[in-house]
């Protein structure tokens, strides 16, 4: 073989006399690896029904891969998000008309009709910087930075992790911290608790920005069980104190014996709204701790991914997640991978549909669908496929749908049997493209 | 009661666990399967980091896997 090329002979010379005459090659005998890029990127649909939250966002995931296993990672995603949302009123028989949340101008919902706020439409983008590397032979460290900026809310993060391996490296204990300031600077400003909705152009129960600061910290041991199985268990814990509220939610102020929505006429020649409606409030502070078993099962070639997560806050939300994904390989080049997420959530104890007139007013309040009682599915299937030079791609399509109910403790008079769960059915849809260089 | 009585669980069973898992595992010679790309934790970084944000968004629980997600008004 050698032979046939004339300068691996002359090379193979070269580096003989090299050797006899002791000297040492120019070049050194183990040439330091090369850096390596890796890129995981993403294209993502995001789509509720009936003219709710669309969101297209791209995401890009690069990774520097350093010699000792030290990585650099940086990450950028840009969402545009368009649609309506639940506002928190309740439905009435009559049209209804909001103030907008920038107070300059109004909407009006149909009788019978689930008011939505119609004004959502937000670009964010965010970033995240982490480094990670090897701490002697079986410690291992990591820092992050995350930021991410809309136009009415700012998010500033900083996280750490350390882990050490045991057990010929069969078990991986870790631990992780991570802090975030974030900033709500709400369009035409932050509402007073339980402020009443005022007329367009009047801004007398809005205030400036707002803040809240957020501690996670988590640990967890990872454990290889077998050629074919490894599992790890994490417990989190999480506190967020400051402005919790959500600024453009509302409730209905009503009638304690018929549940109807009290009117209200806006004053000659002003526009506003068409019944009472009193901002929400949530206590500024918020604990959350989870359970979250994970395992990974090699079976001939298919992988089972199975978890589990308890979560529990003092808000006296208690939530089941249990996610299975199976990836099944189609020959050597491509796999196909349906997933299957449930999750079932109890009401926070603040969460009611409306606010009775003239009663004394609780310490908090939400209407918020996402504090409620629901459960919700997810069900889809991936598609990833090699090409020969070692990219990958994927493509996922999955829908997702939330069953909720009210209790029925917090219908009054007419709003039992008009009143439902605001349910949502939404789709996503991915498509990943990775690669490195 | 309810904060304290997790914590406890939490700590004892990673603790039970740890101390248990020290009999259990593979020799370095028989990784194959563990080192393979569908074997890791987390197969997709950006999907999972997608997932996550999703359902921060619409659903009143999020982390677990890893922190808790977030920095976002997520109407």
């Amino acid at each position: 073989m050698a032979d046939k090329n004339p300068k691996s002979v002359s090379a193979a010379l070269a580096a003989a006399t090299c050797s006899l005459l002791g000297s040492v090659p120019a070049a050194p005998v183990q040439a330091a690896e090369e850096p390596t890029w890796d890129f995981n990127t993403a294209l993502l649909y995001y789509g509720e029904d009936n003219d709710r939250v669309q969101d297209l966002s791209l995401n890009i995931l690069a990774r520097r891969n350093y010699v000792d296993d030290r990585s650099l990672t940086l990450g950028l995603t840009v969402d545009t998000l368009t649609g309506a949302t639940p506002n928190g009123a309740i439905r009435q028989n009559v049209p209804q008309t909001f103030t907008r949340p920038s107070g300059s101008s109004a909407y009006t919902v149909p009788g019978g009709e689930l008011p939505l706020d119609d004004t959502f439409k937000d670009t964010r983008a965010a970033i995240t910087v982490g480094w990670e590397q090897p701490l002697g032979r079986l410690w291992k460290t990591s820092i992050g930075f995350s930021g991410s900026r809309e136009y009415d809310y700012t998010h500033l993060g900083l996280n750490g992790s350390l882990s050490r391996d045991f057990n010929k490296r069969n078990t991986t204990v870790s631990a992780g911290l991570a802090v975030a300031h974030d900033i709500w600077d709400p369009v035409g400003g932050t509402p007073v608790a339980f402020a009443p909705m005022l007329d367009v152009g009047d801004t007398g129960n809005k205030t400036g920005s707002e803040t809240k600061d957020i501690i996670d910290a988590v640990i967890g041991v990872t454990q290889v069980i077998s050629r074919r199985l490894l599992v790890q268990l994490n417990y989190s814990f999480s506190n967020s104190s400051g402005y919790l509220t959500d600024p453009y939610k509302f409730l209905s102020l009503v009638d304690g014996a018929t549940g109807e929505t009290i009117p209200r006429v806006p004053p000659p020649g002003a526009e506003g709204p068409s019944h009472e409606f009193r901002f929400e409030n949530r206590p500024d502070e918020r604990t959350k701790q989870s359970l979250y078993g994970q395992a990974k099962y090699y079976m001939g070639g298919k992988v089972l991914d199975a978890s589990y997560r308890y979560m529990t806050d003092d808000w006296e939300i208690d939530s089941h997640t249990v996610d299975l994904r199976l990836r099944w390989p189609l020959g050597e080049y491509s796999y196909i991978e349906p997933h299957f997420r449930f999750y079932t959530q109890s009401e926070a104890d603040f969460y009611t549909i409306s606010l009775v007139d003239g009663a004394e007013l609780p310490a908090f309040a939400s209407a918020d669908y996402r504090l409620g009682n629901f459960d919700a599915i997810t069900a889809g299937l991936k598609y990833g496929w090699k090409t020969r030079s070692g990219k990958e791609m994927s493509i996922r399509a999955e829908i997702y749908q939330q069953d909720g109910t009210i209790p029925g403790d917090l219908l009054i008079g007419n709003q039992v049997g008009r009143e439902t769960y605001p349910d949502l059915d939404a789709i996503i849809v991915q498509f990943s493209y990775h690669f490195s260089r | 009661m309810n904060r304290t009585r997790i914590v406890s669980v939490g700590i004892v069973g990673l603790v039970t666990l740890a101390s248990g898992c020290s009999s259990m595992g593979v020799e370095p010679w028989e990784r194959d399967i563990l080192a393979k790309e569908e074997m890791q934790l987390t197969t997709d970084p950006i999907e999972a980091a997608i997932d996550d944000h999703i359902y921060f968004s619409k659903e009143a629980s999020s982390g677990g896997r890893g922190f808790g997600g977030g920095g976002c008004g997520c109407n």
